[in-house]
This record gives structure tokens, sequence and C-alpha cells, in this order.
């Protein structure tokens, strides 16, 4: 087989070394490679042969040790896996920068200490029910069909690229992210540990809730996690566990409500029950700014047509929660 | 051509606005809509929170009336569209489909899986095509640097709505160029608004839509436009808040998509509920010469 032939790959690098510079830049290079040459390799021969002074993490190679995530155009990828082609294809060149959503320590390297500390938040390990012993030797108590539950979880490989891209995180550093939420709903389906309905008590308060479910995460995920969906999971199994105590669930469960009578939104009904009447006379000024542009907004909708089916629907699938 | 409309319950409601810009640019490009008083809410994703087999089923009714009526549907909200597209999807699954039927056949109804769910973008760019949406601009955009901001559910999970790249989509750019506009381009078009904790956590909410906002005019953009009207709300109801969030004066407009085609189409501000906006959309349209009677 003949050597593929390559295509000019021009790559933008971010470079920072805090302490030493002033302010990041992006240092160009261009490169001849084949296509399908992994950004990780791109790296590694400017390295070898250009400026040995550029720093980044990597290890497998193969897209399993998940060192190498960073950014690549904005988007969350493994440098290891993802090839030079398409993005050049598509934007002319590669702009190359850290993970974001933490700090920088050098060029393409960041403490990962706070994606870590979140992770070690949830507990990450099993909780024996001493109802499912397993004691040396004893074959694994699960069942095929339990082990289904974990969906795609044990797949993570923390790369942390979930935890780059998610915007609840940038914005609030109480919310844990999809990564360590992931894990959670690990443990938290696993039949095996029993401390399954604390867990879910316990990630409630500022934390769960925060989920945009913008699915940034599941895009930006390597291996396919799904984040965002074990999350939604884990909100469903929060209020079955807890009712509605939260804000999160109170809207969620509010909302359900609502549409159960009128088949429509209620939205000044819907901040009512979400708020509670304290937290919404603060909010007042606000909702009389709106309503002088958009009265409508007093309005309440008129049942649709074919409501008794909707409430059939919920008759036949919504279950009472248990307070 | 002839769709299901689902306007959604914001357009009927606060976003008023756009409900009215989007009959006008349909009857302007020779699209019918046809109503059903019967469509429920889609859930929101906040229904889909608190029990996930009970929104399919809602959906599944709604996806029902238009197939039984031979029809697609035409959704203009991205949280809509995700919702509706999700219940596609999920009652693929044999164990979902099983309790929705369950609860759905003793009502007579029955949903066999055939209607598409497609976003007023997508019919835009997909099935009237650019050309023809060109062809009928009367007041090309020319010089209004606009933003396009796509909300989360018209992109992603890219599996259940299988049509654009969920983090370099380039459709709604597409159509802002057919229109004239200059698309402008900024990490945040891909990016969530905030709009789903805004009752969790107010000032979480207005930092991360602020940030959006912040991004769009530091690339040059002198207003946003969005196919969402849970997004309009983030972006232009609350613009206030973001701007306290994100420390600075934003006076961002931010416009309906199809509020953008209409300006173009020849339509007037008031036609497109534009005075309704909180933030003032005049310095944009000064821009292009369609300045407001009032």
């Amino acid at each position: 087989m003949s050597a593929p032939a390559t295509i000019k790959v021009p790559i933008s690098v971010y470079r920072f070394e805090p302490g030493k510079d002033a302010a990041p830049h992006y240092q160009e290079f261009t490169l001849d490679l084949a296509p399908h040459t992994p950004i990780l390799s791109a790296l590694l021969q400017i390295r070898s042969e250009q400026d040995p002074s550029l720093s980044l993490r990597y290890s497998c190679r193969s897209a399993i040790c998940g060192s190498c995530a960073m950014q690549v155009n904005s988007k969350s990828r493994l440098a290891c896996e993802t090839p030079v082609g398409p993005e050049v294809e598509r934007h002319g060149r590669i702009v190359i920068e850290p993970m974001r959503n933490q700090p920088v320590l050098r060029d393409l390297v960041v403490d990962q200490a706070p994606f870590w500390r979140q992770y070690d938040g949830i507990e990450p390990h099993l909780k024996l029910d001493p109802r499912h012993p397993m004691p040396d030797g004893a074959p694994n108590p699960m069942t095929p069909e339990e082990v289904d539950r974990f969906k795609e979880t044990p797949r993570c490989i923390a790369c942390a690229a979930c935890y780059s891209a998610c915007p609840a995180v940038e914005a609030d550093p109480a919310f844990p992210g999809p990564m360590a939420l992931a894990k959670l709903y690990r443990f938290v389906v696993d039949p095996r540990d029993q401390a399954h309905q604390d867990r879910l008590v316990r990630i409630q308060p500022g934390g769960l809730w925060l989920c945009l479910r913008c699915h940034l995460c599941t895009e930006a995920c390597p291996k396919d996690v799904r984040p965002s969906e074990r999350i939604r999971d884990l909100k469903e199994m929060a209020i079955q566990v807890q009712g509605a105590t939260e804000a999160g669930s109170r809207h969620a469960v509010a909302f359900k409500e609502n549409i159960g009578e009128t088949g429509l939104l209620n939205e000044m009904k819907l901040a009512r029950q979400t708020y509670g009447l304290a937290a919404l006379a603060k909010e007042l000024p606000q909702g009389a700014r709106i309503l002088r542009k958009k009265p409508e907004l007093r309005k309440r909708p008129h049942p649709i047509q074919g409501m008794d089916e909707v409430e059939q629907i919920y008759a036949a699938l919504d279950r009472k929660e248990d307070a | 051509m002839k769709l299901a409309y689902y306007p959604g319950c914001v357009a009927q409601e606060s976003g008023k606005e756009l409900d009215l810009a989007t009959r006008w640019v349909c009857r302007a490009l020779g699209i019918e809509l046809v109503e059903f008083p019967t469509f429920s809410c889609c859930g929101s994703g906040f229904v889909d929170e608190a029990n996930e087999v009970l929104n399919v089923a809602i959906n599944a009714r709604n996806l029902a009336i238009a197939e039984k009526a031979g029809l697609d549907l035409l959704t203009i909200c991205s949280t809509c569209t995700g919702m509706l597209s999700l219940a596609n999807l999920r009652m693929k699954d044999p164990k979902v489909r099983g309790r929705v039927d369950g609860a759905l056949k003793p009502l007579g109804i029955e949903y066999r899986g055939s209607v598409r769910v497609k976003h007023l973008l997508r019919v835009l760019t997909e099935d009237v095509g650019l050309t023809a949406v060109k062809a009928k601009v009367v007041r090309p955009l020319a010089g209004l640097k606009v933003g396009a901001f796509y909300g989360c559910h018209l992109l992603r999970p890219a599996d259940e709505l299988g049509w654009e790249s969920p983090e370099e989509p380039h459709a709604f750019e597409d159509l802002l160029s057919a229109v004239g506009a200059d698309p402008v381009f900024y990490r945040g078009r891909v990016m969530c608004c905030g709009f789903p904790i805004q009752f969790v956590k107010g000032e979480t909410a207005s930092r991360i839509g602020g940030r959006q906002i912040l991004d769009a005019k530091q690339h040059g953009a002198h207003a946003m436009a969005t196919p969402c009207p849970l997004c309009h709300i983030s972006l232009d109801a609350y613009q206030n808040r973001a701007e306290t969030a994100v420390g600075q004066k934003l006076d961002m407009p931010v416009f309906h998509l199809p509020q953008v085609v209409g300006l173009a189409l020849g339509a007037s501000p008031e036609e497109l509920g534009l005075p309704r906006h909180l933030v003032p959309v005049e310095p944009a349209l000064a821009r292009i010469g369609a300045a407001s009677r009032a």
C-alpha cells in the first residue's frame, strides 16, 4: 500500500505559563500530515521537531486512559482519536486549547483537582447492602438485567471532556458536573449498594437540579456515556424518593400537574408553585416589567379540546410520588 | 406545503409575537398551517424529569393527532422539537411503547410512528429551500450582523434529532445569509441560554445567558436571533438580569427566527410583534431601514 497523500495542516496552539507569561498566546505551526493523523500525533511531532517546551498530557494513545482531552476547534475531544483531516476541511485550521472549567497549569495541562473533588464528593464506592454479601469466591450476585440498569455509565474513562463542555460547571461551582453525576447514577442503581436513597437525598441541595439538560456533555463524551440522560433518571428517582422538596423538583412536579389540569402551561401559576409565596414576592418587579409588554401572561389557559384523554393518560401512567 | 402547526404554549401566551411572525412568514412562503385545538403542551423537558413515560405518552398523543390527519408536524420551539422527537425515538423501545400503548389504546388512540417533527428552521432550509426564500426577499438585511442562537433541543442529543451537527451547525447561519444578513459565528451560539434553571437558581441561569449574549456582542453582533421562545425569554425578557450577572450593559436586540425572515420579506415590525420585546429592537431596525411606525 502506498503512503496516503498529505495535506497542509495549520495548527494554532494555546500557550501559557502562569507566573511567567503575562497572558496566554497562540503559537502557529504548519505540518504536512495524512488526513487520518490523530491530533495527538501532530502535537507530539511539534514537540519533538519544533518546540520541546510544549506541555501536554497523554499516555495510552488508544482512547482508554482519558489523559489527552482538550479543546479542538472549541469542542471537547480526545486528541488521540480525533483526526486532523475533517477539522481542516471544516475550519481551514485547527485551534488547540486546554480543557475549560479547570485552571491552566501550563499550555494544555490543566489542574484537574476541582473535577476529582466533585467525583470524590459523590462517594464513588459501593456501600454494601448486607443482604447482598460478596464473600470471597462467590459469584457476582447481580442478574444480567440488573447489570443492564447501569446503561453506558461503566464505560466512563474520567477524561473530563464533559466537565469541560458543561455550562453549569462554568457558571456555578456548586454543580458536581456530568461525570460525577453519571457515576452517582451507577451507584444508585447498583442493587448491592445500600445507600441509594441516601445518595439521592444528599445530591439534591444545590447540585442535581442545576443540570440544564443541554446535552453538551452527551455530545462531548468520547465513550457515549450519555451523562445528561442519566442525570434525568436521577431527577425522576429523586422525586420518587423525596417528593418535591427542592426548587427544581417543585418546578418539575408543578409543571406536570399544570399540564394535567388544562393540557397547557399556565405560566403565572407555575411561577407561584415553584417559587412559593415569599420568593415570588421578590420576583414581582421583574414580573410586572414583563407583563407590561406581554399581558397574555395573566391569561389562564382554557382546557384543550380532548382534555379528558390527557386526564386518562395521567390516570394510567402517573403514580403518586412518595411523600 | 401543508403541515400540522404545533405552536407550543409560550407562543400562545407571553411569546405571542413568535406565533404572529410564524403565521406571517408561512403565508408569504405558501406554507399552509393546519391547526389542532386538541394539542397539549410537550412538557418542556420538565414533565420528562418528573415522569419519563408520561412525557412520552402525552407527546405520542400529539403525534397521533398529526398522524391521523396525514401531516408532518411544524414546531417553532427548540424544546417542543426536542420533546416530540424524543417521543418518536422512545416509542421504538418496546418496553416504553408497551406502557404508552396501554394508556392510549383504551382511548382509541394509536401512534404508528410515521410523523416527522420539523422545526421551522428545518422546513425553511430543507423543504422550502434557501433559493425560494431568497427569491422572496424584498428588504435584504444587508449590514446587519446577526448571531444565531440555536437552543439546545433543536440540536441535541443529535441521535434523536438527526439533522444538524450538534456542535457545529450552520443551517441558521445559511438562512441568515439567504435573507441578506451577516451571520456572526461565536462559541455561545450552540450553548445553553440558562432557561431550564431560571426558576431553580436565577443568578446562575442569568450568568449562563449573559455569557452567550456577551460572546455574541464581542464577536460584533448587532442582534441575536433564536428559533426557541424559551431562549428568547432568557435572552430578551431576562436580559436585564443577564447584564447584572455579567456586570455590563448588553443592549442586545433578540429576534425570533421568523421575525428576521419576515423583516426581509417585507413585513412591518408591528406585523411581527416586535414592539412586544423587552429590549428595544430599533437600533437593529435602523440598520436595515425598517424603523417601526410606532
